[in-house]
This record gives structure tokens, C-alpha cells and sequence, in this order.
């Protein structure tokens, strides 16, 4: 039974928080106090503050409207390229994030059995003396590497690694391999860059693997993209599902899950054995013209008709569509395209594409081969001594077994899987911070069993996700309305993540817990700033910035004297776009774009599917009452005609059971999806009694999905698990 | 019987080519409209997934007050909580709300509706935002966050050229009808769509005259009506209490007093 905390329950607690302020505090707050003397507030605490959202990683900026010390209402910020004026649903709710009544607001230590979710409120004192007291001893007794750091994209991470390396420790698991991984290393393999970014101004063909951007929605992508279609561009999206971007594409392509590559190699094929691309043009920026043809020649949209169940003709029209579109076309580098161990293949075929197309290589392409984060702007940062000297392995098999994966992206499954094993050692302390290693590793069951293996877990979060609720510390957060974080820079603008109220009960920001976390461990050479603000002065001092001037406008964009170019060099061995790439060869691995079959499902089973909706962030959100309010209830979809072979009907409850675990879950029947495949939205079935509106709400996607990973990316391949479906008997 | 004031006349676009259902329009009208969270001023209507696979379609569109040139809600409230203002916005006042539920009845939208959880449930419905209005902001909450621009607010001539500029534009790509235009008589909220509205969900509203004038001989003669009740009832009431005054058996006479006098 989920709690729902009405609206006017919301408010009766705001006037009992401003009420006992009032009592407490003899000067006005802080964050208030600075927020009139800026003018952004009136004598009575009304008006609006600039900042940046925090509910997902696009990072959109926002204008809070604060009424008496409190936040009543978001609304996207204009200036801001990523939100231009708007927010998603997601942005919207963002103060409920603050005002959950889950939210904890004291340090916790544990009292109970781990899982138990028995703690006792500590002071910030005694709970930051215990997990230095305990870090400490696991680095005296096992040496640091035996204490592992985890955290997920997000601006104070920069001193989430300080304080890493400062302790010494290799082991730092991010979201990354289970994510994007395949994207980043093919892109950095073939252009040098991490992440090229889109421009949808003059697109006219878009194909998306996979990339669901009208449910996966980043605010200004999701946006363009719409302007897009509506202007006329053509949009061919792949996907074994119906998604909401499937019903706004030109063309669905329900391909069998893990084919994708077999598509874009046929399509590589057609444009380059048909001559379409313009090789005189090519020949000066890709490697391997002379010989694409020849290694593509098999790759015939006949072949790929086989593999895909897309019609070679389809296939064939969609190449030279595209190439046709000249730089005008794009095949989107996505996220995780198909989630299987092809995955970085397909990513290496899509930057391909890409390349022949010459869209990065034309003045208002559609790919831009550049970090439009960096823009030439150096923020400073607080002096500090070198880190020690790490000898230890990683536990992640970075890089003595997987060689190509970029050493900040690392391979977090495995990681978690050295921790069970404990070769090449034992790791014996868990460091994590705005991370849930529970909900985001695949195979559940193995991550408490990791967790088991700990002498010590801390987590810091805003309240107890699943992650917290087996630590032995929670240290709370602000959340992003109540704290200040490091500055981020996005097209050739600076911008302010500021607090819009006072942080409530004793929650602090991240960067304070790290600091004095650090400094109780030894570590204060590498925590020189006094405070929050301290440290933003010190990232604006050498571009002669007031941090004023920037809470005041939100951004600042700083003149910036940019070197003018005509000379395209892109940051790889040759200089060029390596669609033949020698470091691959050097290491092993074909050169080439390669097919790689993927695993398939027995005729029993299904192809076990995960994907966004417009209403969550993974499964970080599940908590927020406003999304709660508004989402579908998260249910498995399946076909009506596998539904039928099984005698299954629509809101039955059915057991599904992969290789690792089993969930019960109730069905949904729809035409939506392809016969072979099942999808569940992923982020639901938490163990945290600590959420009381998440908890206990749909299955977990976690407990089924299987562990693979890419030989080369490292990436988990989500999608390779296959599961068994029949009539469930009892709710878990 | 439109009754069009001088002012600026407010209006809605919504077009469901746009509308990628992602619900930012919902959680946005809740929170700057502090709407409980067992009800919605505003819903998202759609054909559901269409189809035998792989030939799908699926589109979908925000639905809330149409506010009405002749408002059917305002002519069917007795006790006036329902107005028109002098924009054109259909506007709520929950002080004079008694929770009959004639408005419920009278909307050929289904737009008021109620938390019926709780204990005196009040109606609930987009009043276009109309508080962030005066405080300056130019638009309301849903149109202001709309990802897409599928909904758009403005002068409500303007958006009636949009919504058919946009059909001359693209030619095939929406159905011919503009809806709202003269259903019930006319609103201030236009939808284009790509699909009949029908398949949308969107209530017919096949008559073009707004049923107000009805309304109006129901609900303006509804309190003559209701005190002639009264009158009568009280009379019968009084007449049977003496009976049983009279009548020396009766314990308690004065147990349905209440409910005879309503």
C-alpha cells in the first residue's frame, strides 16, 4: 500500500519547517539573505533563483520560484541551452525530490542486521569519526585498494575522485559500463572523441538505434528532434519495441534485438559498393578507404534480411535514402543501442555511417566532432599535492583484461564480481556516493552478495534507496535545491548549480561531507577551500569572475578568444576518422567494423527488454510522489500471441525467470511488441522500506538480467538475458 | 450568446502531432496549481497503441478545460463557484463550491472533477492558470513546459490562424476539423490532430449550441424551485409533528429535522 502525502499535507509541513526556522534562527538564512542582497528576492523571500536540475544527468537549467523560504514551483530556464525555457516531467517534480518525506535528515548508523533497515540518527561528528575510523583501518590493515569508491555522473564528482585518489585506491565504480561504454570507446577508437554532439538544425534523415529520445527525454534533444520531424526530417528508428518515439518516427523497424549492426554493415555495404558516399572526399579524412568496399562485400542487405527479418530491399532504400541526405543525415551514436556483447560493433558501424555521410566534416553537420562541453574555457581549481602512487591491480580488470577500456569508464560488473571472488584480493570497504550499485548492477542477488562480503559500506544520498538501506552509514545529502556543486560549462557558458532554500534538518552538500571526510582521513592538502563558495571562487578566479555575478544571472559567458581552423584533425593515431583502425589490430581485435552473432533465446524463451519511460530516471525516482502520481503501472509487456500460447491474459500475474533470478509481475498485453521479445520497465521492485512510495510498487529488472560483458568496451550487454514467462501464483 | 468582452481573449493550441505523452503538462499543472495528489486538472487523451503489429500507430494529446465561449459548468452552478472572466477564463472559486456536482453533469468535456476520497470533496479544473497569469507570467504552467511546444497558449484569434495555418501548411497531415472551434458552441482551446477525435477519446460534443441556455432555465429557476420545497416540505414536517405530539408514543421527533428542512 503506497503512502501517498497529499499536497496539502505538503504544505501544513512547510508551514511547520518555516514556523520552526522562526524560532531557531535569529538572522534570516543564509541562502535567502545572499538571494535579496542579489535582488532575486524581495524583502518578504518571493522571487525566482537561476540553478540546474538535478533529476536526471542533461543538466537543464532552472529558475526556482521561491516563495518565504520555500521552493513552490520549476520552470525551465531560457538562457540555459539545455532546457531553453522548459523542463520534462521528470524537472517538473524536481521539489518533490526535495520534500519527499522520505528524506533523511540526519547522519544514520546502523543498529539492526544489514537489510534490516534499523538505524539510529547520529551526530555528523560521531557518523563522519566511524567511517574514517573504519577506512582507516581497512587501508592500514589491507592497504586502500581494498576500499572501493562508487558514485554516478554528476558535478561534484570531481571530489568524489579527489578524495579516491587521494586515499589511494584504484577500485571506483561508475555507471558508465553500464551505460555507454561500447558509445565512448567506439567514438574515442574512431574520432578521438567521447561523445560527438548532435545538431538537428539542418537534419533531414535520422536514423536511431534504439535511441528512444521521445521517452529517454533530454529536454533540448528531445525538442530538436521534434522541431525535426515537424519541419519534415525523416526518422528511421530500430527498435523490437513500439516506443513513443517509434509512433513519432517515418519508419519503425521492429528488427530482432541484438541485429542492429547487421543492418548498418548492409547499409555500409549498399553505400559503398554503390558508390554513394564521395570517396575522392572520404579518402582524405577515413582510413581504409581503398578497402571498404572489399570488406564490406559481404555484408549484403540479403545477408543482413537473414539475420534482421528486414526485408534486403527495405535495407537497401534506407542506404541510399540516407546517403542521399548527404550531411544532412545522421545515425544517432546513442547510449547502449542494442545492449548486447555486439554492441561496441554496432557503435563502430554507426560512426562509420556517420564518416561517409561527412557530416562531421561540413560546416552545420549534423555530428559535431567536438567537446561542446570544453568550449576553450579553464575553470581553476584548489591547489593540491600529486596523488600517491597506485601499484595494486584494479579490480576491474582495467586493463591487464580488458585492455581497450578507457580507464575512467572501467567495467563495474566485474568489479562487483572481484569483490565475490576476491581475486586478484579482497576488497573489504564500500565507499558509495548518489549511487545504488543494487538497482544498477545486473544479477541482484550477486550484489548483496557482494555487499555481504563488506566490513564497512557507507552511502551518502538524500534518502534510503536500496543501496543505503544495507549500509552500516548514510550520510544525508542536500538534495540539488539546497546546495551548491562545482560549476559546469556548456556552450561557451559557465553555470551555477546554487541553493534556492536552506539545506533541511542537517543535510549537507557533497562537497563539505568529502571535505571533511578528507581531512578526518588525513587528506586536508587535498581540500583546500573553505567552503562551498571558497571553491566556485577559486574555479572563476582566473577568468575574473564574481561568483555573485553568476548567482545572480545563473551563467556568466566568459569572452573567450577561439582559435579559427579550417584544418579538420580529428584526435586519433592518424589524424583521421579510423574506420580501419591499427590500435584494434594491435590489440587483437578485427580492425573493421565486424559482424559478431549475437546469443539468442530457445524457443521458450524471450529476449528480456529494458528502456526508459518519460516519467523516471533508472531507479532514482520511484520515491518522487509527482512521478508516482503520473506514471503507468510497470507491468510486462508481451505480445497477445505469445500471450495466448501460454494462456495468459491481460493483468495476469506471471512469473518470469531468467537464468538468475525470478520476479512476479503483472501482464500487459499489447501489440507493441515483437512475439519474441517481453519488456518491463526497469527501476521498480525496491527492497528499501525506506521509500515508502516506491517500495513494493512493480517488479525488479535487476534480479533477471544476467551478467555479459563486451570483450573490448567492457559495456554489460542489458539486453542478452533471456527469460521464461507462466502464470505467477502469489505476489513476491 | 457569446459574451466576449473587450479584453484579451485567452486561448490554447494543442496540436497531437506534437504530443509525445511524456506528462511534463500534469506534473507541472499539480504543482503550480497545488492539486492534490488523488486528482488532475489535467489528463493526456490518446488512441492507445492502434493495430495489428507491425502496423502501429499511437497518438495521444493533453485534454483540460476547453473554457467555453458559453460556459455549460457556469450556467449549471447554483451558488456561482463557476465564472467567466473577463479574458475568457472559465475560473473556480472553492469558497462558494458546495460539491452538488451540476457542473460534473453540465460539462459536455468531462472536465470538473473530484477527489472523492475526501471528506468534502471539491471540484477540480484548469482555471488556465489564471493566478500565474496576474502575477505576470505569460503563460500557463502546461504550455510554459511543453518539451515539444505541443501545447501553446496566446491570443485565442491567434491560435485559431495557427491551428489553421498549420493545416494549410501541411496538407494530409491533420485531420479537417479543428476542435473546439464550435463545439459547444465555441472555446478557447483548439486541438489539430492527425487522427478523427473520436479515436483521440475526445468527448463528441456533437451539438454546436452550448446546452447553457437550458441550464440556465434549470438552474436559475432551480432556487425558486428548491424554496417551494422547502416550504411544502416544512409545512407536511410541521403538520406531522403535531400529529405525533399529539400522538403521546414518540421518543425522539426531532430525529430527521435536518434532512426534512433540505
Amino acid at each position: 500500500m503506497t503512502n501517498v502525502f497529499s499536497r496539502r499535507d505538503f504544505l501544513k509541513l512547510g508551514s511547520i519547517t518555516a514556523s520552526a526556522l522562526a524560532l531557531g534562527q535569529f538572522i534570516p538564512p543564509s541562502v535567502a539573505k545572499a538571494a535579496t542582497e542579489l535582488g532575486l528576492l524581495d524583502s518578504n523571500g518571493n522571487g525566482y533563483i537561476p540553478s540546474m536540475c538535478e533529476m536526471c544527468v542533461w543538466r537543464c537549467g532552472l529558475l526556482a520560484k521561491v516563495r518565504n523560504g520555500r521552493v513552490v514551483k520549476l520552470e525551465g530556464n531560457p538562457d540555459h541551452p539545455h532546457s531553453n525555457g522548459k523542463l520534462c516531467p521528470r524537472g517538473q517534480s524536481g521539489l518533490m525530490n526535495t520534500y519527499d518525506p522520505d528524506r533523511v535528515l540526519t547522519p544514520l548508523i546502523r543498529v539492526g542486521k544489514r537489510g534490516e533497515g534499523k538505524f539510529r540518527k547520529a551526530t555528523w561528528d560521531e557518523a563522519l569519526d566511524l567511517v574514517a575510523e573504519n577506512m582507516l583501518k581497512i587501508r592500514e590493515q589491507y592497504g586502500p585498494e581494498a576500499m572501493v569508491f562508487s558514485s554516478t555522473h554528476n558535478l561534484s564528482q570531481p571530489q568524489f575522485e579527489n578524495l579516491l585518489y587521494a586515499y589511494g585506491s584504484p577500485n571506483y565504480g561508475t555507471q558508465r559500463s553500464l551505460c555507454f561504454n561500447a558509445m565512448v570507446t567506439a567514438f574515442l577508437l574512431t574520432y578521438g572523441i567521447e561523445e560527438p554532439a548532435r545538431n538537428y538544425d539542418t537534419v533531414e534523415y535520422v536514423i536511431l538505434v534504439g535511441r528512444n529520445l521521445m521517452e529517454a527525454v533530454s529536454t533540448s534533444e528531445t525538442s530538436a528532434l521534434s522541431k525535426a520531424i515537424d519541419r519534415g526530417a525523416k526518422v528511421v528508428y530500430l527498435d523490437p519495441r513500439f516506443t513513443k518515439t517509434a509512433a513519432k518516427a517515418t519508419e519503425w523497424i521492429p528488427i530482432r534485438p541484438g541485429t542492429d549492426l547487421a543492418f548498418l554493415l548492409a547499409m555500409i555495404n549498399v553505400i559503398t559498393s554503390e558508390e554513394l558516399a564521395d570517396c575522392e572526399f572520404v579518402r582524405e579524412h577515413i582510413t581504409g578507404c581503398d578497402q571498404i568496399i572489399d570488406v564490406m562485400k559481404d555484408y549484403t542487405p540479403e545477408w543482413a534480411e537473414q539475420i534482421t527479418g528486414v526485408p534486403a530491399k527495405r535495407i537497401a532504400r534506407i542506404a541510399r535514402e540516407y546517403a542521399a541526405a548527404k550531411h544532412n543525415a545522421m545515425v544517432h551514436p546513442g547510449w547502449r543501442t542494442s545492449n548486447f556483447i555486439n554492441s561496441f560493433q554496432t557503435e563502430r558501424a554507426i560512426a562509420t555511417l556517420n564518416g561517409l555521410s561527412g557530416n562531421v566534416l561540413k560546416p552545420g553537420g549534423c555530428l559535431v566532432a567536438e567537446n561542446p562541453e570544453a568550449s576553450g574555457i579553464t575553470l581553476g581549481k584548489p591547489s593540491q599535492p600529486p596523488y600517491p602512487r597506485i601499484s595494486a591491480l584494479r579490480l576491474d580488470g582495467v586493463p591487464w583484461k580488458y585492455p581497450l577500456v578507457p580507464f575512467k569508464l572501467g567495467v563495474f560488473q566485474e568489479l562487483r564480481d572481484a569483490i565475490i571472488s576476491g581475486e586478484p584480493y579482497q576488497a573489504h570497504g564500500w565507499f558509495i556516493s548518489r549511487q545504488n550499485p543494487i538497482q544498477a548492477l545486473p544479477d541482484r542477488t550477486k550484489t548483496l552478495e557482494a555487499f555481504a562480503k563488506m566490513n564497512f559500506i557507507t552511502v551518502i544520498d538524500i534518502s534510503l534507496n536500496d543501496s543505503a538501506w544495507f549500509a552500516d552509514v548514510v550520510l544525508p545529502e542536500a538534495s540539488y535545491l539546497e546546495r551548491y556543486d562545482p560549476l559546469y560549462v556548456a556552450d561557451g557558458k559557465i553555470f551555477i548549480r546554487q541553493p534556492v532554500i536552506e539545506p533541511q534538518g542537517d543535510a549537507k552538500s557533497a562537497l563539505w561531507i568529502y571535505k571533511q571526510l578528507g581531512e578526518r582521513l588525513g587528506l586536508s592538502d587535498f581540500f583546500q577551500y573553505e567552503d562551498e563558495e571558497d571553491y566556485l571562487r577559486q574555479q572563476l578566479a582566473p577568468l575574473g569572475i564574481s561568483l555573485e555575478e553568476l548567482k545572480e544571472k545563473g551563467f556568466v559567458e566568459p569572452e573567450i578568444e577561439k582559435p579559427e581552423t579550417d584544418e579538420i584533425v580529428f584526435n586519433t593515431p592518424s589524424g583521421k576518422i579510423e574506420v580501419y583502425s591499427e590500435t584494434l589490430a594491435k590489440n587483437g581485435f578485427s580492425p573493421w567494423p565486424t559482424w559478431e552473432e549475437p546469443a539468442a533465446p530457445n524457443d521458450d524463451e524471450f529476449y528480456l527488454l529494458t528502456g526508459k519511460v518519460g516519467q523516471h530516471t533508472q531507479f532514482a525516482t520511484q520515491n518522487n510522489q509527482l512521478l508516482h502520481k503520473y506514471q503507468d503501472e510497470p507491468r510486462l509487456w508481451m505480445h497477445p500471441d505469445a500471450a495466448k500460447v501460454r494462456g495468459l491474459e491481460d493483468n495476469d500475474l506471471v512469473e518470469v525467470t531468467s537464468e538468475v533470478g525470478k520476479v512476479n509481475i503483472m501482464l500487459q498485453v499489447t501489440q507493441a511488441i515483437r512475439t519474441d521479445c517481453v519488456y518491463m520497465t526497469p527501476g521498480f521492485g525496491h527492497l528499501s522500506k525506506g521509500w515508502t512510495t516506491g517500495y513494493g510498487v512493480g517488479a525488479n529488472d535487476s534480479v533477471l538480467h544476467v551478467t555479459y560483458t563486451d570483450p573490448i568496451s567492457g559495456g554489460q550487454a542489458l539486453s542478452q538475458t533471456f527469460v521464461k514467462v507462466r502464470k505467477g501464483s502469489s505476489h513476491d | 450568446m457569446t459574451k466576449k468582452s473587450n479584453k484579451l481573449q485567452y486561448g490554447f493550441l494543442i496540436d497531437a502531432s506534437r504530443c509525445i505523452d511524456c506528462r511534463a503538462c500534469m506534473v507541472a499543472c499539480s504543482v503550480e496549481n497545488n492539486v492534490s495528489m488523488k486528482s488532475t486538472r489535467i489528463w493526456i487523451n490518446g488512441t492507445g497503441v492502434v493495430g495489428d503489429f507491425p502496423n502501429l500507430s499511437r497518438y495521444t494529446a493533453p485534454f483540460h478545460c476547453m473554457h467555453c465561449e458559453d460556459p455549460s459548468c457556469v450556467s449549471a452552478c447554483t451558488v456561482g463557484a463557476l465564472s467567466q472572466d473577463e479574458n475568457g477564463i472559465v475560473v473556480y472559486d472553492d469558497d462558494r463550491c458546495i460539491g452538488c456536482r451540476y457542473c460534473m453533469y453540465a460539462c459536455p468535456f468531462e472536465v470538473p472533477n473530484m477527489d472523492l476520497t475526501e471528506q468534502f470533496p471539491l471540484i477540480v479544473k484548469c482555471d488556465m492558470c489564471v493566478a500565474r497569469l496576474d502575477e505576470g507570467e505569460s503563460e500557463p504552467a502546461c504550455a510554459a513546459t511543453c518539451p515539444t511546444d505541443a501545447i501553446i497558449f496566446g491570443e485565442q484569434e491567434d491560435m485559431l490562424a495557427e491551428a489553421h495555418r498549420r493545416m494549410e501548411e501541411h496538407p494530409g497531415r491533420y485531420v479537417d476539423r479543428i476542435y473546439g472551434e464550435h463545439e459547444n458552441g465555441g472555446t478557447s482551446t483548439y486541438y489539430i490532430s492527425p487522427v478523427p477525435f473520436e479515436e483521440l477519446g475526445f468527448p463528441l460534443a456533437q451539438e454546436e449550441e452550448s446546452p447553457a441556455h437550458f441550464n440556465r432555465l434549470v438552474t436559475h429557476g432551480t432556487p425558486t424551485l428548491a424554496a417551494g420545497v422547502a416550504i411544502g416540505m416544512t409545512g407536511i414536517y410541521l403538520t406531522i409533528k403535531r400529529q405525533k405530539e399529539d400522538d403521546k408514543n414518540i421518543d425522539n421527533p426531532v430525529h430527521d429535522e435536518g434532512n426534512m428542512e433540505e
